[in-house]
Formats: structure tokens, sequence, C-alpha cells
């Protein structure tokens, strides 16, 4: 079954609305604070540069972000409101590090029309009142009282109906707004009102200005001592006020964003929709206005926010491509920009359609995705774990052991990898020509199988074998010093650091040496009751060169012990059950916590918590990453130490927020692995996988990877043929010239390389609709079938399209067959052997025949009439899933014998709906336009036929995102064994860039998740006094529902980063233990 | 200040297009490295786990009442300050009462005449009036509806300030 559903972010929105600068966090901290969708996004702007301080998810969609400074304070606050018509009014206290509520409240009207520009949310720069324009022809005002204190909020009738933007002016004794709005005859004006407070009414402004340019969409506020306010229209700027009037004329342009550099408000920056950054200067004289000036700066992503930052950085975020940090510079590039890019923040959004493959064939799921938009436009390729980006390999089978030496004790990088196999070893070294050879190191004995090599002090090397322990100089290269084990014993397992070894032979004796300027001191001996399988003396104490703690693990018993150095006393034995032996251990610190890791022959892993003072483990953990035997090493990447688990699932372990996270590395089955920092391949490891020695670097640790292949077009539908190895897309050109036509092309792209190999273009007027692979009966060839509608400017709904179909053949896309239609072809699927495709209010079944000629034809077989647009169709089997442009879902049948499809059942409610998806036989999933999800489900049972005629709605769930495809699939690899492993997920994408997993739940696990929801949401507050249960309430323009049969995911596992004395309230609410609690839910992370 | 420094640059140096403008750009020294860095530790996700509730007088609402109702007792009071005549003035919403059940249309704009004690609110009120509204008060009074809007107006202020009078 599948109508408990859990739904989860993976990808968080990315899409930036908002930005603004100030003093938040501190009075001398200069802040940037970013909205994204949900979630806003503090940076502490440093001399190095942004630092980024927090990510603060919000319940609700950001509608407005600005700060403000109350009289009397030192800080700025920041108001907030949301799409759902609360607002609040939010400061840090920087001695606690959180966010205090100083207001907040409702600010909807029962009786209204929402505004259809967008909320506007102002707030008087001499903060005497919050202006807020929610709905059309009223103005709410939220006044402040002498102290800074909010007072009750009361609505003014507004007489402009249609008001497109709304600012307070700067320098009038009375709060003054002005107003841009359109009239009836769409002519544009401004006008500027006084808000009384007393009276609570608008007394009419000091000034006016009829008949604007018809594209005047955008006010500035000028700040004094110039005063006044800039209108920006798509072909002039006027600058006005009550006693000037200055124009100039601009290129033909929509001004998106813009951002004031100085104080006084002489210069601004202006982002335009095709990306363009222009410099717009307000020339004065003292305070009289002369003049406009208007530059071009150059080129950055589409913007939706500017925010001057400092010292000619300014942040550029966009809602259509990446968002940037870019530099003004003073004098242009070869290019004549101004601009250079210093950094670029990735942004799915908007996510307008992705596909589900398995490009490795590794079992493991990654998204591609058709994001952004415009110019902007791009495919990004979106997976879990992280990526080897290999340099160089070689083919060496039989790799038992690999090591990195560096030539001297204080060489930055490493010169020799040491690489043992099972009856010799091989030095290997960078040589002049940055090539790896094979060399010799004079003292190792390289004829037989290395059990441990390290760097040792006073330039000194150290190689274990099964005999002896030879000390070599690293710079004669010449033998030194050796330890010979008894005889009658062999070296089983040993490990060294700069100044110690500790060794173990047969019998269980433990032996720890201490290297010195050429000597090498057997200082203790011990002598355990069972064999040793491992043992690790990495220093993670205060001392980089010296350990006081060695780490064993043994056989037979199935324990790990910890022992003090140089005594080798044994402080703490922790039995580990069952009866897999451990086969390495390994000390390591993570953000100044000191953990034991412990691997274990069957994939498993154990962590502890180590206390370096005495020994003690505490918060044992155990985790599953493979099957086979695990081998730990650590290594460095960006600064930081991580630890890579090499196994037939090789794992990196890292640790973000002071928790552990395992991440999966995109190899098949690595035997060992170990760091390799040369000159040539810096920060590279080397890493033994099948018979072969590779090179590379290794990703950012994090946990989703994206790889973005810019298109410099919008990308709209994209499908992945297997047998061919490719994709193809629809996608658009906006021509850049002043007829502002656009060219439709469909394009073939080689899946690996992702470049476009071969390209259809579309008719004039033709837009690609719909994309998809697949075969039909009788014919084993597989192709791409693509679906058109011919978009006329005076029709409001297309009336004729084309369905073609396209096989790949030499890498080029032949078209084999066309077919017109009597409308646009919204979606295609393949359906029993044949073609189903939604052409406008029509579902169409197609029937792929062999003519006599040899050639092949599409033919109508049958439809089904009785949607408004049918635009989105799922099949499985002989069923059938329609969403519809505003009528919900409903479900189809096809009939073989009589070769028709007749409708079975619908949802009799008014969804406008952006996506559905069918979960299983009965239960079917659908998004809408109000940023909901709910799922419907067929009655069978039903007594009557109207019962059985009618999709039960069973789970509804706001989303707050607008979610434009679901595909099932999962973006993790599964393992068969696990529990989660069976869980049924769908992907989904939004506009605002965030990929998001719904999962099917068992109904046990849902009641106790539901049981966790409810108990979290009493210790996990909503920032500025937002309710949880409102944000997930189902809400459209007719009704408010509590959320049923869906869990937020995102809620849940913020458990794992809860205070240990909150998760304890709230495993006493839930009578489960915390370890019990973080295993269930760490479980859940893991599916996605 | 701005111009004189952009015009020095321009002297000295024959720089083109926007140069001249992007001279002397705001700092207060943040970002001021050659090297800009953005990765400068991660981003740590926000829990909650204080009470958010605002200060009890802080959660803000809405002034429920009508616009309508607001602006008329709003200037009831501003009569009640103003006014000489406090009876009249209490007697105004009686009447009012009584005059809706007669009829409403009327008795909205008579209390309107009566509660505009200001001529200068009176009128403004005539001119957001339709000419149609404006004809049939006209009518009421037994005046001509016939003319221009600002006749029309003109012609009901002529009858009202003669009306306020032998109030």
């Amino acid at each position: 079954m599948s109508t408990w559903n859990y739904v989860v972010t993976a990808h968080k929105p990315t899409n930036v609305t908002h930005s603004c600068v100030g003093n938040f966090t501190g009075p001398q901290e200069l802040n940037l604070i970013v909205a994204k969708c949900t979630r806003i996004e503090i940076h502490l702007l440093t001399a190095q540069g942004l630092q980024p301080m927090l990510d603060v998810p919000i319940y609700g969609r950001i509608a407005t972000l600005e700060l403000f400074r109350p009289h009397g304070e030192a800080q700025d606050f920041l108001f907030i409101a949301t799409e759902r018509y609360k607002f609040c009014v939010l400061q840090w206290d920087s001695e606690t590090s959180e966010l205090i509520t100083r207001a907040m409240g409702d600010v909807s009207d029962r009786i209204g029309r929402p505004t259809d520009n967008g909320q506007i949310g102002i707030i008087d720069p001499d903060c005497r009142l919050i202006g807020l324009h929610l709905y059309d022809g009223l103005f709410k005002v939220i006044p402040f009282d002498n102290k800074g204190q909010l007072k009750e909020a009361f609505n003014i009738r507004l007489e402009e109906l249609q008001v497109l933007d709304i600012k307070f002016l700067y320098g009038c004794s009375k709060p003054t707004i002005v107003v841009l709005y359109q009239d009836n005859k769409d002519a544009r004006h401004v006008k500027t009102y006084e808000v009384a407070l007393k009276e609570k009414d608008f007394v009419e402004g000091p000034w006016s200005q009829n008949n604007l340019d018809n594209g005047a969409d955008l006010l500035i506020p000028v700040p004094p001592p110039l005063c006044g306010v800039l209108i920006v229209g798509e072909e002039t700027i006027v600058y006005c006020s009550a006693n000037a009037f200055k124009a100039i004329p601009i290129r033909p342009s929509i001004t998106k964003a813009y951002g004031r550099v100085d104080a006084d408000g002489s210069r601004y920056l202006l982002g335009d929709h095709a990306g363009l950054l222009h410099l717009l200067v307000i020339t004065h004289e003292k305070e009289k206005v002369t003049g406009l000036k208007i530059e071009l700066l150059g080129e950055t992503s589409i913007a939706s926010t500017i925010s001057y930052l400092d010292n000619a950085v300014v942040f550029i975020g966009s809602s259509y491509g990446d968002s940037q940090l870019i530099k003004l510079n003073l004098q242009p590039d070869a290019k004549g920009s101004y601009v250079e890019v210093l950094e670029r923040f990735v942004n799915l959004g908007p996510i307008v359609d992705f596909c589900v493959v398995d490009l490795e064939r590794q079992g493991q799921g990654q998204v591609v995705t058709c994001s952004g938009a415009y110019k902007d436009g791009s495919l990004r390729v979106v997976r879990n774990g992280i990526g080897i980006n290999e340099q160089a390999s070689v083919e060496l089978q039989g790799i038992k052991g690999m090591w990195s030496l560096r030539s001297s004790t204080d060489d930055p990088f490493d010169t020799f990898l040491v690489v043992s196999f099972i009856s010799e070893t091989r030095i290997l070294a960078m040589n002049l020509e940055d090539e790896l050879e094979e060399t010799e190191i004079e003292g190792f004995n390289s004829q037989v199988q290395t059990l441990f090599c390290h760097d040792a002090v006073y330039n000194q090397l150290v190689q274990v074998t099964s005999s002896s322990v030879r000390l070599v100089s690293s710079t004669s290269r010449e033998l030194r010093n050796e330890w010979h084990a008894p005889s009658g014993y062999s070296v089983n397992v040993a490990t060294a650091n700069a100044t110690q070894v500790l060794l173990a032979t047969g019998g269980g004796h433990l032996v720890y040496l201490e290297i010195g300027d050429g000597t090498l001191t057997e200082v203790k001996h011990a002598q355990l009751e069972y064999e040793i399988s491992c043992l690790d003396i990495n220093p993670i104490g205060e001392n980089s060169n010296y350990s006081h703690l060695a780490a064993v693990g043994m056989w037979t018993d199935i324990s790990v012990r910890i022992f003090s150095l140089p005594e080798l006393n044994l402080i703490t034995k922790e039995q580990l059950g069952g009866e897999i032996i451990p086969r390495s251990v390994l000390l390591c610190s993570f953000e100044g916590t000191s953990y034991l890791l412990c691997a274990l022959g069957d994939g498993h892993l154990l962590n502890f918590q180590v206390n370096m003072s005495n020994g003690e483990l505490t918060d044992r953990k155990k985790v599953s990453l493979g099957t086979q035997p695990i081998t730990l090493r650590t290594f460095s990447s960006k600064n930081t130490t991580h630890v890579f688990a090499s196994s037939d699932r090789p794992t990196v372990i890292y640790s973000s927020n002071k928790k552990l996270l395992y991440s999966n590395v995109n190899l098949k089955e690595v035997g060992h692995m170990c760091p390799f920092n040369s000159a040539a391949f810096p920060d590279s490891l080397a890493i033994a996988k099948e018979g072969e020695l590779t090179i590379g670097t290794i990703d950012d640790i994090q946990k989703l990877h994206i790889r973005t292949i810019p298109l410099g077009e919008h990308a709209r539908r994209i499908c992945h043929q297997e047998q061919s190895r490719t994709f193809a897309i629809c996608c658009l050109k906006n021509q850049s010239s002043a007829d502002e036509s656009e060219m439709h092309f469909i394009r073939l792209l080689d899946d690996q390389t992702l470049e476009c190999i071969s390209t259809y273009p579309l008719d004039t007027f033709e837009y690609g609709c719909s994309i998809l692979s697949c075969s039909f009966s009788d014919d084993t060839n597989v192709y791409y079938c693509v679906g058109t509608a011919y978009v006329l400017p005076e029709e409001n709904e297309p009336t004729k399209g084309r369905i073609l179909v396209f096989i790949v053949e030499d890498g080029k896309l032949q078209l084999i067959a066309e077919k017109e239609t009597k409308g646009a072809v919204y979606s295609l699927n393949a359906f029993n052997g044949k073609l189903l495709a939604a052409i406008n209010q029509k579902i169409q079944l197609y029937k792929w025949m062999l003519r006599e000629d040899g050639s092949r034809e599409i033919q109508t077989e049958c439809g089904h009439h009785g949607h408004i647009l049918a635009l989105y169709v799922k099949t499985r089997g002989d069923f059938i899933v329609v969403g519809d442009l505003m009528k919900s879902i409903s479900l189809l049948i096809y009939k073989h014998e009589e070769g028709a499809i007749e409708e079975r059942a619908r949802d009799y409610n008014a969804n406008w709906m952006s996506a559905v998806e069918i979960l299983d036989d009965d239960t079917y999933l659908g998004a809408e336009n109000n940023f909901n999800l709910f799922t419907v489900r067929k009655n069978s049972e039903g007594a009557t036929d109207e019962e059985r005629g009618r999709l039960e709605v069973i789970g509804e769930y706001h989303l707050g995102e607008f979610v434009n495809r679901f595909r099932h699939g999962s973006l993790v690899m599964r393992l068969p064994d696990s529990e989660v492993g069976q869980i049924q997920t769908v992907i989904f994408g939004t506009v605002n860039g965030a990929i998001g997993v719904i999962a099917s739940l068992p109904h046990d696990q849902y009641v106790f998740l539901e049981k966790l929801q409810s108990n979290l949401r009493k210790v996990i507050k909503g920032v500025g006094g937002l309710s949880h249960e409102q944000w997930r309430s189902f809400n459209n323009e007719k009704r408010t529902a509590e959320a049923k049969n869906f869990l937020d995911g995102d809620l849940i596992e913020s458990f794992l980063d809860l205070s240990r004395g909150k998760m304890e309230e709230v495993s006493k609410g839930m009578g489960v233990s915390v370890e019990e609690l973080s295993k269930r839910v760490e479980e859940l992370t893991r599916l996605h | 200040m701005e111009g004189s420094s952009s015009q020095l640059f321009d002297d000295d140096q024959k720089s083109s297009g926007a140069s001249k403008f992007l001279f002397n750009l705001p700092s207060r020294g943040h970002l001021s490295s050659t090297v800009i860095s953005s990765n400068l530790g991660g981003m740590r996700v926000y829990i909650c786990e204080h009470n958010t509730s605002p200060p009890e007088s802080q959660h803000i609402k809405t002034n429920q009442q009508n616009i309508l109702i607001r602006s008329l007792m709003l200037n009831d009071k501003n009569g009640d300050s103003s006014s000489k005549d406090v009876k009249a003035a209490a007697e105004g919403p009686r009447k009012r009462a009584a005059e809706r059940v007669m009829d409403s249309r009327a008795s909205a704009k008579k209390a309107n005449t009566q509660e505009g004690s200001s001529s200068r609110a009176a009128e403004k009120d005539y001119h957001s009036l339709t000419v149609e509204r404006l004809r049939a008060l006209l009518k009421e009074r037994g005046l001509s509806p016939k003319g221009k809007k600002d006749e029309l107006i003109a012609r009901l202020k002529c009858v009202n300030g003669s009306s306020q009078k032998s109030e």
C-alpha cells in the first residue's frame, strides 16, 4: 500500500528570490541575507569573503524580506512575510546565537482578492510603519509606536486596483508612499499618498505623474539628500520628485532587479531579463538632480535580486541560473566587460523536467534535470555520493596494500608510492616528467610483502614486513636500523606513525617500538590471550607524532581494546558481539571529537566516541556500509580529515554538525586506498580497484554532487535512451535579434559527454511539448517520439501539432514517421506496445503499422474525450491516470476487446494539476498549483457505480514548492538486505530547484513516525513563531485542511541535529530510547 | 563630490564607458582580500529549540472594523471635538439608524452631508461620486440634474452651504 507517505528534501531549494545587506548579527558585523523560497541563509562579510553562518528553514514561502533599524536599536531587525499571510520580525541574539521573535502576526483578511502582481511589503525609512499590499484595493499598515513596538494593524482603501509597485519615499515629514499603477485603459501612472496614522487614512500626496512608459514596472526610492523616486520602464527611466523630472531612453529591456551602490543613492545597479547589468547614475549638483546616465557593465546570470556588498563586490541572486558573486572592475576586460565573476552558487531552479538514469550501471540512480531558463538554461547531473576524477591509471593486479612516503620529513608533497603484492613490494615515484615510474629504495626489502610503511622523524622511513621492521634514511635511502621478529614468529599485522611502531606476531604477542634518530627501540611487549586481527596508533591527541592510545582488534572473543602507550596497559575492552571479527580499527578525530572506528568482516562499521584522557568508549553506533571486509584509512581534502572505507561499497566517513555522515564513493569496488599528495597530483588519492591502480582527486565531501552542462538555451523536456546511450531534449533558443522570435529544437546528446551530437530543428512557431523513448510491438527498434504544438500568436490554445518518430542511427536523429494532430501533444506514453498521446482535451491511442512498402506509420486506434486539457498522463498496465489542467485526476481504462478507452473514476475536486504519478495499482499522487500534494485512491469495492466512479482523496499535504515532475526512482544505492531497500520512492523536482523524495512507508512505521513528528513539533519551534502544523496543512483558495497521510521528513530528520537534552525529551514522550530513535531516523536519511 | 572626482578621472585618462562611473565604489573594509573565497566553513542548519512566541503585546492582529464604519466613527470623533453643537452630533447616529430603515442609499448620503462638517471633505466626496449619483442627489433636492460633473458638484455645494447655514 502506498497510502502512508514520507516527504523529504534531498536537495534544498536554491532559487534566490530576495537578498538584503545589513548589520543583522551584530552592530559591527555586515551580513548578506538571502532568501531561497522556504529558507533564509545568513552570511557574514569578512575581509576574505563571504562566510556562511546559518541556514534557517522558514515555515512559509517567503514573500518579503527586509532589514530595518527601529529607533534606539544598535543592529538591524529582519522582517519576513510569507505568502500565506503570516509575518514575523526577527532579531539576532549574538550571546545565544539564536533568532528571537520580536513580533509576529497574521495579516490575512477574510475578504479580499489576492493581488495579481505579487505581495508587496515595505518599511518606512524612518521606521514609523510597515506597509503591506496583499489584496487589491487594500493597503495594510502596521504602525510602530515610539518605542519601536508594533501596534494593531489596519487597512486603508487604495483606489488604485492594478498596483505594480509601491515604495516609501525618503525624507518626508509624514510617511509617504509612491504607487505605480495601471488604469483600466492600460496606461501607467504614479501617485503619492501620505499615510495619516491617526486618521487611519490616506491624504493626497505632494505630487503625481501621469502617462509613464507602458512597461514601467519598478520604483526605486532615492535616499536623501536627493529624495524622489526612479521609475524604471522598458524604454525609459525617469527620475521624479516634487520639483524635478528627468528622463533618459534605454535600450528596450525588462529590468528584473536593482541594487543601490552608494548610501546617498547616486548610483544603482540594474539587472535585466537578458542578464545584462547596467549602472544607473543620477548626476546632481548639490541636491539638485541634473540628469541620468546609464552604462552597460557586462553580463551576469539573469538576476532576481542584486545586493551591493562592499568593495566593488556584488551578490547577484538568480531564479533562472546560478547565483553569483561578482566584482566590478574599473577597467573593462578584453570583451569590454567590467564584470568579473568571482564565485557561482549552484541553482537547479527551475527544474522543468528531469529523468532518472543509471549511467554507470552501478545500481544507483542519477537525476538529470532540465534546469534554468533562457540563456541560463543547463542540464544538471545530480547524484548521491562522491566522485573520483581519474587523472592517471595503470594496470596492476593483486595489490595487497599501498602507502605514500615523502623524501624528507618536511617535504610538503609525497614522492614515493609503495605498492605491496603477495610476494614482492614495488616502489613508484614521480620522475622529472611528472610520470609515475618504478624506482627503488635500497634499504627496503622488496622481495616480500610489505605489511606497513610510514614516514618517520629524522628523515627516515619505516617498512614492516613479516620478519622485520626496517628503518631507512629517506635521503640516502639506506638501511639505518632493523628490528627482527623473534625466531619462530612472524609479524601478522603492524601499524606505525612518525615515532612509534606497534606490531603483532602470532600467538597474541603485541610489540611496541619507538623510533629515534637511526634507532629502533623495543619499549614494551605484551602477551594477549588471543590472536590480534588489527591495530592502530593514529595520533589524535595534542602531539601529531605520538599517540598515547593504541586500538587493537581481537580474534576469538571478538573485541576491541584500548591500550595506553608506552605502558601497553589495557584501559578498555569492548565486546563487539556477533561472530564477525574486526578487520580494521582506526582512531580519528572529526571536528574536535575523537572517535574509534571499527570495521567488521561483513561490511558493518561500529563507531565509538573516545575519551582521550581515560580511553573510555561511549556512544556506540553500528551501520552497514557493504557486505565485504572494510579497510579504513584517513585522508585530507581541503584541510579537513576524512576517513575512506575501502570495500565493495567504498564510503567516505566525515562529520558535519558534530554528526558522522557516510557518503558513498562512486566506484565499484576498492581494495585499498592511500592519500597521495604529490606535486603533479596535489590532494590526490591512489586507489586500487579491480586490477587497476588509479590516481585521482576526490570531489568536495558532501552528499549530493551536481555537474553542470551549460546549454545557453532553455531545455524543457528530457528523456534517456539506454540502447543508443543518448539523451534527447526539447529546447528553445531565444533569438537575440529584435523580433524576439524563439527557435525550438530536438537535440541528441551523448549520455557520457553530454555533448550535442545531432539536432533536428522544429518548424517556426512549433514547440516541443513531450518526448519519449519507446519501442512498439512487432518492431525491435527503439525510437524517440516527440510531441509538438504549433503555438500561433492569434490562438488561445494550439489547434495543431505533430508526433514525430525518430530513430538514432550513427549518432544522428533520423525522422522515420510523423503524424499531424489536432492540438498540442502534451504527453506521450508507451502503452501496450502502442503510443498513447494526450492532445488538448483528448487522450488518443496510436498503433505502429507496417506499410506494404516496408515503411512505418502511426495510425489512430481509439481515443477518449472529456478533459479541459489533459496535461499529464501516466500509465500502468491497462490503466491510464490523467492530470487535468483544472479537473484534478481521473482514471481511464483501455479495453482490449472493444479497442476503447473508458473513464473508470475521477476526483471531483477542482485541482489545477502540475504533475501526477502512479504510486501503486490503486493509489495515485498529484501535485497542484497551490503548492500542495495529495493522493487519491481507486475505490474498487464501492457498492454503487457512483462510489466506484469516485477517486477518494486519502492524503493531503502542503509542500510549499511547485512540483513540475514526478519520477519513480531513487538517488541512493539500494542494498537489498536493508529494510530501507524495500521502500518504494518517487523523486520530484520543483521550480525552486529543490529535489525531494516521497517514500511509501509500511503502516506501523508510519504510525511510529507520526508520533515522532508530533513530539518533535513540541520541541522544534518554528522560527518567528510560525506553526509547523499550519504550514503543512493543505491549502488552496477554497479550503484549508490538516495534513493527512503525509509526514514531513525534514522535520523528522532534524531529530538528529537536536541537543542531547532535547533528544531525551522527545525520547521520553515517545517511550523509546534515544539510541533506538537515532537509529530509526538515520535509516530514513538513507532514503536520499 | 561624485561629479568632480569622476571629472578628474576623465581628464587624466581617456576612460571609455562605465569606467568613470565605477570610480570610488563604497567600501567598509570587507571583501578586501585579493582572493575572495566563499568557502569559509560550512552552513549550519538552524534548529530552533527555544520558545519562539513573540512578547505578548507583539502578537499583531488586524483591526477588523470595516473601513467605512471606521472612517465614519473617526469623523464622528472629529465632529465631537470640533463642532460646537455637541447635541446635533450626538443625535447623528440615532437619526441615521432611523433613516436607514427608510432608504439606505439616501441615508448614507445624508449622513455624509450632515457629518461632513468640513466642506472640503464634502467636496472630495462629491468628486468621488459618479455623475449618476450626483444627478440623483440633485433630484432629491429638487434641482436640475443637467450639465457637466463640475457644474453638478457646484450646484450641490451651493445648496449644501445654504442648508448647513439653515441648520
